[in-house]
């Protein structure tokens, strides 16, 4: 079976051979290629092969289409990016600097058709020819209500939303649920079929039961209703969603969650049963102290937990650049053995 | 009287609703309660209710936090015009995110803490290089560094509280300046801030708070012997 027929049969809880196993490496890319951080994301081209290179080296089921999650905000106009050798870009130049900044927001009428979509687009053709029809190809969606704060910085996002004019926060959250709109039609169009949609204002962790019904759940419904739920996975940025996920397998019907390792897995696979697919997340950013060992048994904990009863997958979060690569292929290694049926 | 102007108080940031807790406030001070009393019996013994609150109900959440800071900071700043005298500062911290790191809503949220429990604390923005982080608590006295830090390679790096603490080493600063840390790494691997050299570290706004404060005591004490 190919790594995405795997994926459909975890999805509809079919035999097959073992369950997905899902890596999240971005920034590793451009040491793979030999590059600056800057270069590397400055392409497609080199974005596609620093994909499928990790892939084959390591030998995980999935690629991304994503460079950077920052890069939403230059489809706005953001030209200020904060490269590092040793991590993840970052936005460095917020486009909304004052409420009055929100009137003049233009979502582009056609996102592929602005310079912002070039490279992405680029990517994500090349991934279609090469893995399209066998692996999972990732993208990565920020939710209206989390955009903003790659477009004002989440302290000022966080001001308006809870003490600002509620007319105001309306026509930001609806540009920004607008821009997702395009870009779910966009990236599935351009080959991706895993569609990761964040938002931590999905979690009561961030903003409790009450302003998650009141204000979460509908803007989650209009960002995703036209699109559909397809391919997409419901992740919250690593933070912990239990308790959300009754209703938003309810209301949003979505398929796949990706549990943060600071939730209970087990309390989740019991929630979600054979309704949805479970996913079991390593906490990776433990794993740059972790032996191998340790990873191994972190591991198969986790494929003990979620593989009885099958609708499971093994992933991870933003991989760090410095975990050590002994502790990455331990990882995959341990994915393989403890995520195959017998 | 002073049970129910908490217990108001309280149910109002818990909600978030940032002009029902004014309200009360004013209410109070209008019934001859004085700034000195709504800052040291209202606002402080509410945000000590509000630590064991977050720490017992599981569902509390990240607004309640970021009202929390907000309400108190901007009460006790309103207060602080009207004391009859300048308060007494339980010490000083100098507060920012690491080198490479523009994410600011956690420091926000730990300095509403902290200022609301007076302490008095220093912004040094996003982005802070380390030698500033020492510079400026040395100029301004402060005993403690804060370092705020939402990426690994931020909270880890060369460039963050690890050359932090070592140019606190070279400086001889150690007993004179605890260093702490935060940010979201530091809640996946909690044993992550001894490996960057911190003194403590807290998962929220106002457990820092307390955690702060405890270490500003430390230094007191150490320069008292
Ligand atoms: C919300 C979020 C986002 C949002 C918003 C980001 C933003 N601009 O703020 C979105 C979805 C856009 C996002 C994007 C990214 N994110 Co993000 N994100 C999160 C998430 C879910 C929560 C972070 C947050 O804002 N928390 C709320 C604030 C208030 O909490 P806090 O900062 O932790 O602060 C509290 C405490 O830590 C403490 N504290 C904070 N500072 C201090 C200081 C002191 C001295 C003390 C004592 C205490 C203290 O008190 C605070 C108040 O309670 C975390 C995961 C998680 N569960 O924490 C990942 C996480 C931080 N993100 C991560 C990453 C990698 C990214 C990206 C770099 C991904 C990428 N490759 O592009 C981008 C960067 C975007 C950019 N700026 O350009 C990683 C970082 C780890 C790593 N691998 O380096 C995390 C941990 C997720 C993961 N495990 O993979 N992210």
């Amino acid at each position: 079976m190919t790594p995405l027929e795997i994926l459909a049969a975890a999805v509809h809880g079919a035999p097959a051979p073992r369950i997905p196993i899902f890596c999240h490496l971005l920034d590793q890319g451009a040491r793979e290629l030999g590059l600056s951080q800057k270069q590397y994301f400055s392409s497609g081209e080199y974005v596609a092969e620093g994909q499928l290179k990790l892939r084959k080296r390591f030998g995980h089921d999935n690629v991304w289409s994503l460079f950077y999650v920052g890069k939403d905000a230059e489809f706005f106009g953001c030209k200020e990016i904060l490269y590092s050798d040793d991590g993840s870009p970052t936005v460095a130049d917020f486009i909304i600097k004052g409420w009055d900044d929100i009137e003049k927001l233009v979502v582009p009428d056609d996102i592929t058709a602005h310079p912002a979509w070039e490279e992405t687009g680029k990517c994500l053709s090349i991934l279609k020819q090469e893995v399209g029809d066998t692996h999972p190809i990732c993208a990565y969606l920020t939710a209206s209500t989390t955009l903003p704060s790659l477009l004002m910085g989440m302290d000022q996002w966080m001001e308006l939303l809870l003490m600002g004019p509620k007319d105001l926060r309306d026509e930001l959250l609806q540009k920004c649920s607008e821009f997702l709109q395009k870009k779910i039609a966009a990236v599935r169009a351009a080959g991706a079929n895993v569609l990761v949609y964040t938002t931590p204002f999905g979690t009561t962790r961030f903003v409790g039961k009450k302003r998650f019904e009141s204000f979460s759940m509908p803007w989650m419904k209009r960002d995703l209703e036209p699109g559909g739920v397809d391919g997409v996975v419901y992740y919250c940025g690593m933070e912990a969603f239990n308790d959300v996920i009754e209703p938003v397998m309810n209301e949003l019907k979505i398929g796949v969650y990706y549990i943060s390792p600071l939730a209970d897995l087990t309390e989740a696979k019991t929630i979600i049963g054979n309704k949805g697919v479970t996913c079991g997340v390593i906490d990776d950013i433990k794993m740059i102290t972790w032996t191998p060992e340790e990873t191994r048994a972190e591991v198969k904990r986790l494929c003990d937990i979620g593989k009885p009863g099958e609708h499971f997958l093994f992933g991870t979060g933003v991989m760090p650049l410095a975990i050590p690569e002994a502790n990455i292929k331990a990882m995959l290694a341990a994915a393989f053995e403890y995520g195959s049926y017998p | 009287m002073l049970r129910s102007i908490i217990k108001a108080y309280n149910e109002a940031v818990y909600e978030t609703d940032k002009e029902a807790a004014f309200k009360i406030v004013e209410e109070a001070m209008k019934q001859g309660i004085t700034a000195e009393e709504v800052v040291f019996d209202v606002v402080i013994p509410a945000i000590e209710e509000m630590m064991s609150m977050i720490i017992h109900d599981p569902d509390a959440n990240l607004a309640q936090h970021f009202m929390t800071a907000q309400i108190a900071t901007e009460v006790t700043e309103k207060m602080l015009t009207r004391f009859k005298q300048s308060p007494k500062i339980v010490g000083t911290v100098v507060m920012g995110t690491a080198s490479g790191d523009l994410h600011s809503l956690g420091k926000r949220i730990v300095m509403g803490c902290l200022k609301a429990m007076m302490v008095s604390v220093v912004d040094l923005g996003v982005n802070v290089k380390p030698d500033t982080f020492v510079n400026e608590a040395v100029r301004f006295n402060a005993q403690v560094i804060g370092i705020s830090a939402m990426m690994v390679h931020t909270a880890t790096g060369e460039h963050g509280c690890r050359r932090v603490r070592e140019i606190l080493k070279e400086r001889g600063l150690e007993p004179r300046i605890k260093l702490v840390v935060g940010g979201a790494p530091y809640r996946f691997d909690e044993s992550m801030y001894r490996t960057v050299g911190a003194d403590g570290w807290a998962p929220d706004g106002v457990t820092a708070a307390k955690v702060i404060i405890d270490l500003i005591g430390e230094v007191r004490q150490h320069d008292a012997t």
